[in-house]
């Protein structure tokens, strides 16, 4: 059963990364640049990089996650992305702000506010419990080899 | 019976004026007296050569603050660097949100003002002094200061009377629809045929590095 929850767990979040990205990356570079300035942390010159790669990066997660391999170290990968994103919008909510998030492509009603925070949060636990997860099934005893009669 | 028929020529002027009047001739020349108004009111809101690769619609609402900033501090280099250096054409289309209480009579103003040549002119004063007017939508005042009397009593009466000054503002939300815009300012980039809609307030750093791109292609 629990094995079952962390595959549900692991292919919801690699849902979440591959249309978000597929959102941003069908999209001009430019839209995408424009919500990560709305947030006024990342310096200019590296507007233009950050909106090209991220939705890349995220792409490449989201096929990581799906293929199930190294589930435990792209599941804390996952969290960390999103936890630094969460962390931002906080810091851009704290400071009045009300930037145009862009997570899943331009105009997707993703304004910053306590609804949009409890998904998030909610999208970091399940990173977490993904990772956690994988460190778990890793950990777990694992069956000994059958013995085989030697000379048989 | 003498007073009467001095005053029969300024009656006729008059109902000559209203729209009821304009709208009544057969079919055909009305169509053709609107698409000529259309016409002259959507030329003064393009700048830039019409053989330039790239055009970029901005559209804007003139009650936005995101707007009134990309006017006054992107807008001048995009127009320095790109417009009259023949590489972009640049097409306003107005944008006015109906949560903004005086954004339509601030576009007919602007429009008005384009009618007698000082399109430019206005649209920078309206957005400049746009804290000035939001409250109150004394949008006159502030628009009086930029031209001469004789200008303003021009504009005055167009804004009051023209009733083919709002048909361009029509024809731009229709095309804002088509392009999916759902906040101002938005640009739409229009280049080999392609319409790409960025919504928000961009840095023009970014922006030029974008069109740069574009004419390298």
């Amino acid at each position: 059963m629990r094995r079952w929850l962390n595959i549900a767990a692991r292919l919801i979040l690699a849902a979440i990364f591959l249309v978000a990205a597929y959102a941003k990356i069908k999209e001009p570079w430019l839209q995408f640049a424009v919500s990560i300035d709305s947030f006024k942390l990342v310096p200019e010159k590296y507007l233009e990089p950050m909106a090209i790669w991220l939705p890349r990066c995220e792409l490449a997660l989201g096929i990581a996650l799906l293929s199930g391999i190294a589930v435990r170290w792209f599941g804390l990968i996952a969290t960390l992305l999103l936890a630094t994103f969460v962390g931002a919008a906080a810091r851009a909510y704290a400071m009045g702000l009300t930037p145009d998030c862009g997570c899943f492509g331009a105009g997707g009603g993703d304004m910053l506010g306590p609804k949009w925070f409890a998904e998030h949060g909610a999208m970091v636990l399940l990173g977490l419990a993904v990772s956690f997860g994988g460190f778990a099934a890793e950990r777990a005893p694992k069956p000994a080899p059958e013995l085989v009669p030697v000379g048989d | 019976m003498k007073s009467f028929l001095l005053l029969l020529p300024v009656a006729v002027i008059l109902v000559a004026q209203t729209p009821l009047v304009a709208q009544t001739p057969a079919a055909a020349p009305k169509k053709a007296v609107i698409q000529k108004a259309a016409l002259t009111q959507t030329n003064f809101k393009e700048s830039g050569s019409p053989s330039a690769p790239i055009t970029v619609e901005l559209y804007t609402d003139y009650e936005c603050p995101a707007c009134r900033e990309f006017y006054l501090s992107t807008l001048p280099l995009l127009t320095n660097d790109f417009v009259k250096t023949g590489k972009v054409r640049l097409l306003h289309r107005d944008y006015p949100l109906p949560q903004h209480q005086f954004t339509k009579l601030a576009t007919r103003y602007a429009n008005a003002a384009g009618q007698i040549g000082k399109y430019d002119v206005v649209a920078h004063q309206i957005f400049e002094s746009q804290p000035d007017w939001d409250q109150n939508g004394n949008i006159d005042v502030q628009v009086a200061k930029v031209l001469s009397p004789a200008e303003m009593e021009k504009v005055r009466n167009l804004v009051k009377t023209d009733s083919n000054l709002d048909d361009s503002v029509a024809k731009d939300q229709a095309m804002g629809a088509q392009d999916r815009l759902n906040q101002t300012p938005t640009l739409v980039i229009v280049y080999k045929g392609k319409r790409e809609t960025i919504g928000g307030l961009l840095s023009y750093t970014i922006l030029k590095s974008y069109l740069d791109k574009k004419l390298e292609q």
